[in-house]
């Protein structure tokens, strides 16, 4: 159980990190690269157990 | 244009973050569709005489999780052997589930027993691997326009169920180690463990029932890719070796080419291994060859799985790379169905040479030309 938290910590932390990085970036493709990182690591978040 | 730097703005990065959430959301959607499919994905139409059976019948442990499975006894009107029959151990070799089935709902037992498991790891059948782009099912129409629809899933437990796996996986019994997802492998966790992971449990479950019930002829089926060496094989663990070898000659002689390969003894964690060493059973895994699984292949798409059709595997064929003939006898759904279903019945046939009193006949079985000629779909129930 402690193990999941820790994963799930991690895992909003990235989230975390990506938007700000979405956000803070001004170029057209990194943006686009921030958001596709962002699929996978919600997916995760959504379905750790 | 995306080099132009202004173009980026606090709009654009609101734009793309919903666009991301939307992507995933779709992606989830999708993903938890195959956890709680509709009442007719993977529904099975059990011939009379079968009773439904749970594995936590055997290990309670199992009870009340994602991995327990429906077992299927067909108890025939003589006495004999038993044989148990695993489909589904990796969810993304399809003509082992089909073959299941097929058995499952036209098996008409004269003498002797049989167990069915249709989906050994019902946890394999809740995802696709990443990047693999499988579909998620695919579909047999039966004579009157019933469609039946299966799961394609993976080999390996859905990493819900099991996660994370290890760098490294250690076997428990033989300190053997492995690639670290190997751990989620159903056929790399024989004999089990009642206390280890999900699919160590589910392992031990299938120990406990072969153990438990007597039986006589373990069969394990599954698909191979056409570029893996060990494809259109029976593999037999050294006591069932005599058996196997009497079965090869026999579907040779059915117009069925067929390789016997002998279970490697060092290699751990293996059905046809671990309960021929654990039990007195006589344990076999059956190979057929499936593109749909393999590296080479291109579009990947429900008619890959049904027909092996596939440009890619065309050229390898060509160059010599594979290790099967690549005509459409060998790679279409219902030839792969028509072998297994073949191999089991004459397994069966044969149990009472090598184990006195043990016989088991099998009625109502297509052979291996039926399925050729009729496809699957005329032997599934409506």
């Amino acid at each position: 159980m402690l193990l999941t938290w820790i994963y799930w910590a991690i895992t909003v932390l990235a989230i975390v990190l990506v938007v700000h990085s979405l956000y803070r970036e001004r170029s057209l493709r990194e943006q686009f690269v921030a958001a596709m990182v962002l699929v996978p690591l919600l997916l995760r978040a959504l379905f750790i157990k | 244009m995306f080099e132009k730097r202004y173009l980026a703005s606090r709009l654009t990065a609101t734009v793309l973050l919903l666009a991301a959430v939307v992507v995933a959301a779709v992606s989830a959607r999708s993903y938890l569709a195959m956890r709680d499919p509709a009442p007719h994905v993977d529904r099975v139409v059990p011939h009379a005489g079968f009773e439904k059976h749970r594995l936590s019948e055997w290990f309670d442990g199992l009870a009340g999780t994602p991995m327990d499975t429906d077992v299927y006894l067909q108890q025939g009107a003589e006495p004999g052997g038993t044989v148990l029959v695993l489909g589904g151990t990796h969810a993304n070799e399809p003509a082992g589930v089909v073959a299941a089935v097929v058995l499952l709902e036209r098996a008409d037992v004269q003498r002797g027993r049989l167990i069915v498991v249709p989906f050994a790891n019902p946890m394999a059948r809740t995802h696709t691997f990443p990047q693999d782009a499988h579909p998620q099912t695919f579909r047999f129409f039966t004579p009157a326009g019933t469609e039946r629809v299966f799961r394609y899933g993976a080999r390996t437990t859905d990493p819900v169920n099991e996660w994370p796996n290890p760098d490294i996986y250690i076997h428990p019994q033989s300190g053997q180690t492995m690639a670290g997802i190997e751990r989620s492998n159903l056929n790399r966790a024989h004999p089990g463990l009642p206390d280890g992971g999900p699919t160590e449990r589910l392992a031990h479950g299938f120990m406990r029932l072969i153990a438990e019930e007597g039986v006589d002829l373990a069969i394990d089926l599954h698909e191979a890719s056409p570029e893996y060496p060990v494809v259109d094989a029976i593999v037999a663990h050294e006591r069932a070796m005599e058996l196997a070898a009497m079965v090869t000659m026999e579907l040779e002689f059915e117009g069925v080419p067929i390789r016997l390969e002998p279970s490697p003894v060092n290699l751990r964690g293996l059905s046809h291994r671990e309960w021929g060493d654990e039990t007195d059973v006589l344990a076999i895994l059956m190979e057929t060859c499936n593109a749909s699984a393999g590296r080479f292949r291109g579009k990947t798409d429900e008619a890959l799985i049904l027909d092996g059709e596939d440009k890619a595997y065309d050229k390898a064929a060509g160059l010599g790379r594979l290790y099967v003939p690549w005509e459409s006898y060998n790679r279409r759904m219902a030839e792969r169905v028509g072998r297994h279903v073949t191999a089991v019945r004459l397994l069966a046939d044969n149990l009472e040479y090598v184990r006195d009193g043990k016989g088991i006949t099998i009625d109502g079985l297509p052979g291996y030309d039926e399925l050729s000629a009729e496809g699957v779909g005329a032997f599934l129930a409506d």
